[in-house]
């Protein structure tokens, strides 16, 4: 356990920070540390300061004489040995005056280092650019956001485009609008730029770049070099890298990030002071805008983002729990999936629960895969099962259940917008129908996802199509597309390049391109979608002619040849597609386990990571191995050991809801709810406009009128988002079931389940209670629940049937019926 | 404690959060007011009023140009078709078409020096109904989808309940941005889900079926503690979900048994003539069910009154449907307040998540437009009468000293006692501020 002792040693260490002193003495930073710091190595190995506008943060990292790494930037001092050619300031960076070979002296945990620092080219005027030199600044200092000048109306009078995607116009903007005001050539110190965002002179946004800073000083040189734009041939950035791409970190302890930018001729620089960080996740660790990452008090891990000039890389921290996890031996590996899993509960030392009883297991699986609670005898048959193959012989019986096909149309209804008030009646019907019958005959989603995004002819023989009816500009085609099948939103990038990731506008157009030929024609037998034109598309800024092209890619010489949806549709099925069975995976199993690997599931981004990458790969593989077949891929994630593990917390993982360390308790989806109650009482559910006797999971239209599956969260499906089902309980839902009308009929009607049991001859109180736990929570009582439920029907003997609802009323009411655990 | 200046309040709220501490659990609770007047005695100073809030939220987007910052020297293209006329105080003016509001305006100031930056519905709305901006990820259509917590959410979680009746109501819906983000389920709000000018309005299911009399509620009561195993055990605490249904659970039986929340919603007792005076509508029967709320101890009340997105045929639609209702439900309650003695002690706020753009659009209505807005704010401390700031000529945006949601929210929490800049901590111990940043506007005070 070598990182268990290291940790130690900085946790000390990391407790002179928690009482606010500044960098303790080398001799005190070396006592804490054990094992001893044996060796530090300097990133970069040759620093080199070339021209005036190179800054340079070396990253410290020490290596303990077991071998393991922790950053010392933090905490060491350097030291130019040369200061007539560079300077070291208060936050490690180094800068050139001079040309010439220069010693940098570090010192850190009683190691001292000397290292050569080349510096040349400081006798050349600074090459300025607007977009590599100006534009960062204005983004890292949110001058651009959408919340400030990035605001379509400006701010103040003052406006630039929304994180510069338009850069001549913001050069524009800074130098020429207001008569030049801005900007004052002679007396830089005194433009509005500088004085306002320095605080000299007031600004509703307040003091933005220190004087002292950096920044300022290079808005300075740039209004004393004339404002340049720069010259068109000057390098462009074209990809940003951080340095280290992951690290554990102690609780509150620290990582510095060094930030590489590659530009278009090969060359590299630190950005490291110019890039943009943000964290997916505060409460595991926070980042300065400097680079310095600072881990909290809670374990998990988390994503750093460093953005700069529409590049973006992550860094990313795993911070366990500081208590060591006592050795004992977890609960068994069912298949692939949990050494996944496992591998990072060890990282975080973090012990998953048991797993889960049969009674558990009868009762989520059902509700999982067909949405329905097992009724009392089918319980009872699983629970006196022997078979050693009981619960994946039970989720094959379950697929063969019409059910089955119910539910999951209802999930990708939702998805794919099966929506009345666009569609009518029909064509909305119709367009539910195909989901329907796909999922009932289990087509591989490679197909559904092909008759979907690539179907022609009439609607009523291409049901499918209704898509394109639901969602009317190619824009909207492809933005809903995108985030149902890939999982991504690509929205942002149809004005501006995506600020969290790494689309461009190039890259939206690409993907609308691919729709801007569908067509609707009438004709004699109905509607008829055509879409054998289109596949171009035009950048609204660049005014470029952007071709059909995939997410990811560039833009190529010519449109696809025919209908470019069917180009579409093979790429997205294709082996080596990054998205689509990716997308499939994580929605299945963000169904199954409460919580996606990426999560939010339609929200794919480069910063917002997967909390278990290789487990998406792994699963995604395995899924096209078997021809998209969505079933097993259900089958596959229920037979492992993190699904079948129990709801009851471990000492180490309650504060957990991220890393499958046990089952997560989800409120049942309103339509799933509604079903179970009526099933329990055997009083069904009356809707308008569909046959008698249809389960609010076979709606099909999410708008028929319902008080009880409004208020339980059911979806209006106005966008694909998975977030429109609202799982949040509120005191209406409460009272609806404590109090309602329809809920008391329910439990008091003649031809109901309660009266038949009260009514049953010879039925003992034990069997009757048995009855009622199996019907409500699908197993049987416990000793005290028996006794407990016993004396309510002695003491309330002489109205034997109110008792009984009573009890019944009860069940439903209790958080073990309205969750599935 | 910083700020002797709110030294009365403070001390008010020390001793209330120390009386809290040294009662069990739910009892702090229910003797807030009482501790409270117990303070402000020991204070010795004069008693400052124990505020209410009623936000009336016209969503869409009230157009402020148009009704409440009139701008008839304004080339035609702004202008509009309405005109100003004069109220009751001199200098004034209001919409034509307010002609029972022009004569109260006594009684509310109207801050025109408004403005933020975001003309998008969902992100304006969190805005305006939170005092914050939303943040990265920020998902309108999630409901709720509160990054951070509504007024009432914090009203109910600072200050808690008044005797048996809810803390914080929304009428009669919730608005996406009304929930509690990280204050939990114990500062959600009391969602009505029905429309007071139903003709048979009732909450629903605030009452158990006649079936179920009180005897038997109080065994089935018993009897689901012991039934629902899940209720207070370790699984269902680390699970923030099945932790509130739990603690809504007890809310909902506390509602159940009070004989005053039944009351309070029982509208049908009031006079027919006030309800007719109010208006028959949505808008109107709203602001009478908030009135009797507030009455009965409810801290916050928030109607949710939508459709004022004119994009279309702007004065028409606010001639003809809008502009009647709000003169007839917002002036009743501005004059029923009044009478009964309320107003020093209810702030009464109306806006929009926005203004409307001053330039009339191609389809005779207005758009959106974060930079100018104008909001209502009547008692509570609130001086009537009164106009703070201005806009330019076209009505584009603040001619100076441009506040905006952050300062609306310091003042609102300020006039109920509570300091902005105290601080939550959300479940994972980030501190956040009540109110960022936001300034006090002193000037709209009596």
């Amino acid at each position: 356990m070598r990182s268990v002792r290291l940790i130690v040693g900085l946790g000390l260490l990391c407790s002179f920070w928690s009482v606010g002193t500044v960098p303790a003495a080398e001799g005190t930073v070396a006592a804490t540390f054990n094992p001893p710091i044996a060796r530090l190595t300097v990133e970069p190995a040759n620093i080199t300061l070339d021209g005036l506008g190179s800054l340079v943060t070396p990253l410290i990292t020490g290596e303990n004489t077991a071998s393991d790494t922790v950053d010392l930037t933090s905490y060491a001092t350097l030291e130019s040995l040369s200061p007539e050619l560079f300077t070291v300031d208060a936050h490690g960076r180094l800068r050139g005056l001079k040309d010439g070979t220069g010693m940098l002296r570090m010192a850190v945990a009683g190691k001292v280092e000397t290292v050569p620092v080349v510096v040349k080219n400081m006798q050349l005027p600074r090459q300025f650019h607007f977009d590599n030199d100006i534009l960062p600044i204005l983004s890292k200092f949110s001058c651009n956001m959408s919340g400030c000048h990035g605001k379509a109306e400006g701010q103040n009078g003052f406006k630039l485009s929304v994180f510069g995607f338009d850069p001549r116009a913001d050069h524009q903007a800074l130098t020429q609008e207001s008569r030049g005001r801005r900007i004052n050539p002679l007396v830089p110190a005194a433009s509005l730029l500088l004085t306002k965002a320095s605080g000299g002179i007031p600004h509703g946004g307040g003091v933005r770049i220190a004087k002292t800073s950096e920044e300022y000083r290079t808005l300075y040189d740039w209004i004393v070099a004339g404002m340049p734009y720069g010259s068109a041939e000057t390098p462009r950035v074209v990809a940003v890298k951080v340095t280290p791409q992951e690290r554990t970190l102690t609780m509150r302890g620290v990582q510095q990030l060094r930030v590489m930018a590659r530009y278009s001729n090969g060359v590299e620089a630190d950005i490291t002071h110019h890039a943009r960080y943000q964290s997916n996740n505060e409460a595991v660790a926070k980042v300065d805008e400097l680079g310095l990452v600072t881990a909290g008090d809670v374990p998990g891990d988390v994503a750093i983002m460093a953005a700069y000039l529409g590049e973006v890389d992550i860094f990313r921290a795993l911070v366990p729990r500081s208590e060591p996890l006592t050795a004992q031996a977890g609960p068994p590996v069912l298949n692939f999936i949990d050494g996944h899993i496992d591998s990072k509960l060890k990282k975080l030392r973090i012990e998953a629960s048991p797993l889960c009883s049969d009674a558990d297991f009868v009762r989520r699986v059902y509700l999982d895969l067909i949405g329905t609670l097992p009724t009392a005898t089918e319980a009872r048959d699983f629970l006196a099962s022997q078979d050693p193959d009981r619960r994946m012989k039970l989720v094959d019986t379950l697929f063969q259940r019409p059910e089955f096909a119910d539910y999951w149309a209802l999930k990708w209804s939702d998805w794919l917008r099966v929506d009345r008030q666009a569609l009518g009646h029909d064509g909305a019907y119709r367009y539910y129908k195909w989901i329907h019958d796909s999922f009932a005959k289990n087509l591989g989603l490679d197909q559904f996802a092909k008759e979907l995004v690539a179907g022609q002819g009439l609607l009523s023989e291409h049901p499918a199509g209704h898509f394109f009816k639901v969602v009317k500009d190619p824009g909207e085609m492809s933005s809903t597309l995108s985030q149902s099948l890939l999982g991504i939103r690509i929205d942002c990038a149809k004005c501006h390049h995506h600020p969290f990731d790494r689309w461009s506008q190039d890259d939206y157009y690409g993907m609308q391109a691919y729709f801007t030929g569908v067509r609707f024609k009438p004709t004699p037998r109905g509607e008829m979608l055509l879409a054998s034109t289109g596949g171009v598309s035009q950048n609204p800024r660049s005014g470029l002619k952007i071709y059909a092209h995939p997410l990811g890619t560039s833009n190529p010489e010519a449109a696809p040849t025919g209908d470019p949806r069917l180009s579409f549709a093979n790429w997205l099925v294709a082996a080596d597609n990054p998205f689509f069975a990716r997308n499939v995976v994580n929605r299945a199993w963000a169904h199954l386990l409460g919580r996606g690997i990426v999560e939010p599931l339609d929200d794919v981004r480069l910063t917002n990571p997967p909390s278990h990458p290789e487990l998406l790969t792994a699963l995604s593989k395995d899924f096209i191995d078997h021809k998209f077949d969505f079933r097993y891929l259900l089958k596959t994630i229920i037979a492992s050991r993190t699904y079948q593990l129990s709801a009851a917390v471990t000492p180490t993982n309650t504060n957990d809801e991220q890393n499958f360390s046990r089952s997560v308790l989800r409120r049942l989806d309103a339509e799933v709810l509604l079903d179970a109650i009526c099933q329990t009482t055997k009083i069904p559910e009356k809707f308008d406009g569909v046959p008698a006797g249809s389960r609010a999971i076979q709606l099909w239209d999410s708008l028929v009128p319902h008080y009880f599956l409004g208020i339980f969260g059911r979806p209006v499906r106005s966008t694909p988002c998975d977030c429109e089902r609202a799982g949040a309980p509120n005191v209406s839902q409460v009272l609806h079931v404590l109090n309602s009308p329809e809920i008391q009929a329910k439990l008091t009607h003649e031809a109901g389940f309660l009266a038949e049991l009260g009514r049953r001859p010879g039925l003992t109180d034990k069997q009757l209670i048995d009855e009622l736990y199996l019907t409500f929570f699908s197993r049987y009582p416990s000793d005290q629940e028996r006794v407990n439920a016993e004396k309510y029907l002695q003491t309330q003997a002489a109205n034997r049937q109110s008792a009984i609802e009573d009890l019944a009323w009860s069940m439903l009411n209790s958080l073990e019926f309205v969750f599935n655990h | 404690m910083p700020g002797r200046n709110y030294c009365d309040r403070l001390s008010r709220r020390d001793c209330l959060q120390v009386g809290a501490a040294m009662l069990p659990m739910g009892m702090g609770m229910s003797l807030s007011s009482l501790l409270q007047q117990q303070a402000i005695a020991a204070d010795g100073g004069p008693a400052k009023e124990d505020v209410s809030l009623i936000v009336l939220f016209l969503k869409g987007g009230l157009s402020t140009i148009d009704t409440l910052d009139l701008k008839p020297n304004a080339p035609s293209e702004f202008r509009g078709d309405f005109n100003p006329i004069s109220t009751n105080v001199p200098g004034i003016e209001v919409c034509e078409h307010l002609p029972l509001l022009s004569r109260h305006a006594d009684k509310f100031a109207l801050l025109r020096n408004f403005a933020h930056t975001d003309s998008g519905h969902g992100p304006a709305d969190h805005w305006m109904l939170t005092g914050y901006a939303p943040r990265a990820g920020f998902n309108p259509s999630a409901k709720p989808n509160n990054q951070f917590p509504a007024y009432g959410s914090v009203i109910a979680k600072k200050l808690g309940p008044r005797g048996s009746v809810p803390p914080y109501v929304c009428l009669p819906r919730m608005h996406n941005s009304g929930g509690a983000a990280y204050l939990g389920a114990g500062a959600a709000p009391f969602v009505v889900e029905a429309d007071p000018n139903a003709p048979n309005f009732a909450v629903p299911d605030l009452v158990p079926p006649l079936s179920v009399p009180s005897d038997r509620l109080g065994n089935r009561r018993e009897l689901l503690a012991t039934v629902d195993r899940f209720r207070k055990s370790a699984e269902s605490q680390a699970n923030q979900a099945a932790k509130s249904l739990g603690t809504f659970q007890e809310k909902a039986f506390q509602l159940m048994t009070s004989p005053e929340t039944k009351a309070a919603f029982d509208i049908a007792r009031e006079p027919d003539a006030l309800r007719d005076r109010y208006g028959r509508h949505s808008l109107g029967q709203s602001c009478l069910m908030a009135r009797r709320l507030i009455e009965s101890g409810v801290r916050c009340v928030t109607i949710d009154h939508t459709n004022w997105d004119t994009h279309y045929d702007n004065f028409n639609v606010l001639k003809n449907d809008l502009l009647p209702h709000l003169d007839t439900g917002l002036t009743t309650l501005l004059q029923d307040l009044n009478e009964r003695g309320m107003q020093r002690k209810t702030l009464l706020v109306v806006m929009g998540e926005f203004g409307r753009t001053p330039r009339v659009n191609k389809d005779a209505g207005r758009d959106h437009w974060g930079p100018s807005n104008c909001i209502l704010l009547s008692g509570g401390g609130i001086k009537g009468g009164l106009v703070v700031g201005a806009t330019n000529e076209r009505g584009e945006k603040p001619a100076e000293n441009p506040v905006g949601p952050a300062d609306l929210a310091a003042t609102m929490f300020d006039c109920l006692g509570i300091n902005a800049q105290d601080e939550f901590h959300t479940p994972e111990g980030r501190p956040v501020k009540i109110a960022a940043d936001g300034r006090v506007l002193r000037e709209l005070y009596v």
